[in-house]
């Protein structure tokens, strides 16, 4: 018997949201079949691959991220080399150093980072916050404000302080609003709502629906992510059609297997290799689950994930 | 006679502007430019109503046509409103007139034109409540004092102020700070420069709101929603002032003034009010602003982490204790003019007069009012007290209704605590955790013994009975809504319990009315409407309305569910449930085991062997998890015949629930003391011995038909 194919056909799209301004923008999102299954449809925009670089400077940065960035010594020039790197589409500035229960940064000299990588690159910018939410209230309203025009992806928007940067992200400054939830669908179907309600169109939100480290729990973003996509297409759930961001690297960097230095842990092998293999294993399974772009720091795991994609779409 | 003063200032202003503008023209010549300085949308207010940008001194000149065509003179409410905002359009132009060939017509501290870069920054605080009201105060006020007074009172709140006129001069004698920065704006001295503010509220329309210039009805319903500005208007009114505030309440800007000649009330949009000092009081609740409160105002520190604090005799300054005197906690509904916000009494001697580790009274009543505010709601406020009082630095509380007992630490008194900062805590807990329904609250605090005697037995009592007696009574059939649970979904992704009057949620945690005030308080939270218009089968409880809520709640996991079956459709289960209720094939009958049995069932089963078959969603026939409230409800198992399939139960549920079930057996089979004839561990664990003691006991199940 021949083989049949019967493509899987919704009546649903995930949204497409455009980052950036000028001629280098990327897309998120707008295929209508679940993750990679390009024997259903073509995909619309295939995923994308962000580089994320920290306030902080190259400050705990692993021996194979530093070698890269070496001979950077301003902000601006990190931001530069990111940019530049194999297979990234757009750059994403982590601003932990605000968290007060870190090195608490004012948010002036934060600002002032944000401008100096903004002016450095022409790429799309995403500005992840400090973690810290009242901190980040503050914080990202600013970002959004220097950074009008450049339409940029403001993250790190959760339930606590939705109201304060979804309105200046996504109304009063016109960016991108990056919507943060912990791995629920619930949590970020309610989410996406109450943003609405504010006024923020549905077409200027991304989610971040959450994520683990391989290992680490990760289960539970599969069948959150997986859930959502089904959702988004199978019942056309308008309020879960936002396309999705990851951002990885912050979450498999701080783990054991890439954190432990290779004389405390000879038996496990170079540190730099670990940290790679847990950023590439984490962020191949997001992308596989949904993801429309994932955010990663070594540039082996970039250009690694990047060929991942295109062979795969 | 109001719609005639307000037409007739309306032609006054509109017959100044078209003399303006003609003699611009005539100055200038009608290709001049006109515009405000920072701003992308032109003449801003002009544009927002009519979608056409006005450039040129001779576009101005048409623009005047347009405005002209808006005042209609039929005698009607909306004819005289529309001709506000005919009079507020005049107004724009006139200013726009002032700021041609680039002059700043302005100087400190007035403001004039505020540029789109400041309501762009103040949309965030406004959308966050940060900034929870603007108010325009416009004229003089009966003295300087008073006014700045005013001022300072909502200066106080957060509340944005913008002044027009002589209260300018009024705050410049008394030396008040003014400044955006200190969100105090002096807008100008001219009642024309009242358009400034307005000019504020429709760009945010047009910048927050994505609403589009031109489409007037979409402008209108933004700045009465989401703009919680009013007027405070001082006497006298003249026509001028009247209509440009038919134009406010055209936008759905209340207007509140000290003015009782010439002039006639309109419910909730123009409003007298004799007394400058109640003009705060009354605008607030005219716009419905609610404040947040950020500090609660006692002398010791409150926070989760004193939850746990507790407070042994020795270090006691004095303790309440309602096991043994007169004590009661009480939430009461009042009617909005009853209550008086922020007002706390405290009725006998404050604990200062009380002899060190002794036990008094006391019962507090909070009474609350609010315009989407339910009786209903009252124990869900209530039961919150617990955690509130013991969150307090060195105060203890347990237990509830009339049965509580408060414990005050010496350190605490000696840090100035006294039995009235107990209401300050349950006010600003109340207002801040209840805002979607609690407009105002006030507290009595009674130590005196013979007044909590009084209310304990008159007033507390009472009222609890009654609420029992509305809970015994609420069934399935007497409500018109069920409400959707999916607090669990996090670890059940498939499960959506459907929580009905007489079925609580399985964990035994959220009944009805928590589940109805969890969607009032939280809309887009995790319970949510769902109706009972289409019923398939009411006898297993099919509804073609449930079915599909399960299925959007549950992401397509779930297709049907029935109420009050166990074999067809059975609810599903997440996890948490209290009680698991299991087929017991050889009596025809069910077991029922809880969490805290650790023991064996005749099922051959242990609680977590059950559970693996009923938890994460899926729909066991022959399996439920359920509360154990649930096993005395009339609508338990009924497609299968009730609760006389019951055949066991540990006995420590069997004596929990023996009260209410034997009822409930009475009243619908009116069989005597029913618990007696189900078994528990100390009878059987094994289903033959189970079997011949039902038989004993003729126990009605085994003469049911079978149920598989």
């Amino acid at each position: 018997m021949p083989f049949n194919q019967k493509p899987q056909k919704f009546n649903a799209k995930i949204n497409t949201v455009t980052i950036g301004s000028g001629d280098k923008t990327v897309t998120l999102g707008g295929g209508s079949t679940f993750p990679f299954y390009t024997f259903d449809a073509p995909a619309e925009n295939a995923p994308k691959v962000g580089v994320e670089i920290s306030d902080m400077g190259l400050e705990g940065a692993s021996e194979g991220i530093k070698a890269y960035y070496e001979g950077a010594s301003t902000m601006a020039d990190i931001a530069k080399k990111a940019a530049a790197m194999e297979g990234a589409d757009f750059v994403a500035l982590l601003l932990e150093g605000g968290d007060p229960n870190g090195a608490d940064k004012p948010v002036d000299e934060l600002i002032a980072i944000v401008k100096e990588v903004a002016d450095a690159i022409d790429c799309p910018l995403v500005v992840e916050g400090c973690k810290n939410v009242e901190k980040d209230a503050e914080l990202l309203p600013k970002v959004a404000e220097v950074l009008q025009g450049r339409n940029v992806l403001i993250m790190s928007e959760k339930e606590e302080n939705y109201k304060a940067i979804g309105a200046a992200a996504g109304l009063a400054y016109d960016q991108i609003v990056g919507a943060e939830s912990a791995v629920d669908i619930n949590l970020a179907k309610q989410l996406n709502v109450i943003t609405t309600q504010l006024g923020v169109k549905p077409q200027k939100i991304v989610m971040n629906v959450g994520s683990a480290c391989v290992g680490y729990g990760y289960e539970y973003v599969v069948s959150t992510m997986d859930r959502i996509k089904g959702a988004a297409l199978s019942q056309n759930d308008n309020m879960l059609q936002m396309p999705i961001i990851t951002p990885v690297a912050s979450e498999t960097w701080g783990v054991k297997e890439a954190s432990a230095s290779e004389a405390d842990m000879p038996e496990w092998g170079p540190q730099d290799e670990r940290g790679i293999d847990m950023e590439i294993m984490t962020a191949a399974a997001d992308l596989v689950s949904g993801s429309d772009a994932v955010i990663l720091r070594h540039p082996q795991s970039v250009a690694t994930i990047s060929k991942m994609i295109k062979a795969l779409v | 006679m109001l719609i005639n003063r307000i037409f007739s200032g309306n032609d006054a202003v509109f017959g100044l502007t078209e003399q303006a503008v003609d003699g611009a023209v005539k100055e200038h010549g009608a290709d001049k430019a006109v515009g405000f300085p920072h701003t992308a949308y032109c003449l801003p207010c002009y544009y927002a109503v009519t979608g056409v940008k006005v450039k040129t001194l001779g576009e101005l000149k048409e623009a005047l046509g347009v405005v002209k065509s808006l005042m209609t003179r039929e005698h009607a409410l909306d004819d005289a409103l529309m001709s506000g905002v005919a009079t507020a359009l005049c107004a724009e132009f006139i200013e726009a007139l002032k700021y041609i060939d680039g002059v700043q017509p302005y100087e400190e501290p007035c403001y004039g034109h505020l540029a789109d870069s400041i309501i762009r920054e103040m949309g965030v605080p406004l959308v966050t409540g940060d900034i929870p009201g603007v108010a325009v105060i416009l004229g003089s006020a009966p003295t300087a004092k008073e006014g700045v007074e005013l001022i300072k009172s909502y200066q106080a709140q957060g509340i944005l102020v913008t002044l027009v006129g002589g209260i300018i001069d009024q705050a410049q004698e008394l030396g008040l700070k003014m400044g955006y920065n200190v969100r105090i704006v002096p807008l100008g001295k001219d009642v024309t420069s009242v358009i400034h503010v307005v000019s504020v509220a429709l760009r945010a329309a047009l910048i927050f709101g994505n609403v589009t210039p031109g489409d007037a009805a979409s402008l209108i319903a933004y700045t009465s929603e989401r703009v919680p500005a009013f007027v405070n208007a001082f006497k006298p009114i003249d026509d001028v002032v009247l209509a440009a505030g038919a134009g406010a309440i055209k936008l759905g800007f209340p207007v509140i003034s000290n003015e009782t000649e010439n002039i006639v009330e309109v419910p909730g949009a123009l409003i007298a009010c004799p007394d400058v000092a109640e003009f705060n009081k009354v605008s607030l609740e005219a716009r419905n602003i609610k404040i947040k409160i950020t500090k609660i105002d006692i002398p010791v520190a409150f926070a989760s982490a004193f939850e746990g604090e507790i407070i042994r005799r020795p270090d006691m300054q004095v303790e309440f204790d309602g096991s043994r005197v007169d004590c009661a906690e009480l939430v009461q509904t009042k009617a909005l003019e009853e209550v008086e916000d922020h007002k706390i009494e405290v009725i006998g001697p404050e604990v200062d007069t009380f002899e060190v580790g002794s036990k008094h009274s006391l019962a507090y009543v909070v009474e609350v009012a609010g315009k989407k505010m339910q009786p209903d709601f009252e124990p869900v406020i209530e039961r919150k007290f617990h955690n509130y009082i013991n969150c307090i630095e060195g105060v203890y509380h347990t237990g509830q209704r009339d049965m509580l007992r408060i414990r005050i630490s010496k350190e605490a008194f000696g840090a100035g605590f006294r039995a009235r900062h107990i209401g300050e805590v349950l006010y600003a807990q109340v207002k801040n955790e209840f805002e979607a329904v609690v407009d105002k609250c006030q507290v009595k605090i009674y130590t005196d013994p013979a007044a909590c005697t009084r209310i304990r037995h008159e007033v507390a009592v009472p009222a609890f009975e009654k609420r029992d007696a509305r809970l015994e009574t609420l069934t399935d059939e007497s409500v018109d809504v069920y409400y959707s649970c999916i607090l669990c979904q996090a670890f059940s992704p498939s499960h959506v319990c459907v929580v009905t009057p007489e079925r609580l949620g399985l964990c035994g945690a959220v009944s009805w009315l928590d589940a109805k005030a969890t969607n009032e308080l939280d809309p887009a939270g995790p319970c949510q409407v769902i109706t009972k218009e289409r019923p398939i089968d009411e006898n297993i409880g099919a509804y073609e309305d449930v079915d599909e809520a399960v299925q959007k709640y549950s992401q397509g996991a779930l297709e049907h569910v029935t109420l009050y079956s166990i074999m067809q459709d059975p609810m599903t289960s997440c996890g948490c449930f209290e009680c698991i209720c299991g087929i017991e094939p050889f009596s025809n009958g069910v077991v029922i085991a809880n969490r805290e049995y650790a023991g064996m069932t005749p099922l051959g089963m242990t609680f977590p062997e059950m559970a693996s078959m009923t938890g994460g969603g899926v729909q066991t026939p022959g399996f439920m998890g359920h509360g154990k409230h649930f096993i005395a409800s009339k609508k338990f198992m009924k497609a299968e015949g009730g609760i006389e399939r019951i055949v066991w139960m540990p006995k420590e549920l069997k004596d929990t629930v023996a009260e209410r079930l034997n009822r409930t057996a009475k009243e619908v089979y009116g069989i005597d003391n029913f618990t007696d004839m189900i078994g528990d561990e100390t009878v059987a664990t094994d289903p033959e011995t189970l079997v011949a003691f039902l038989t004993e006991h003729n126990h009605p199940a085994l003469s049911m038909d079978p149920m598989m």
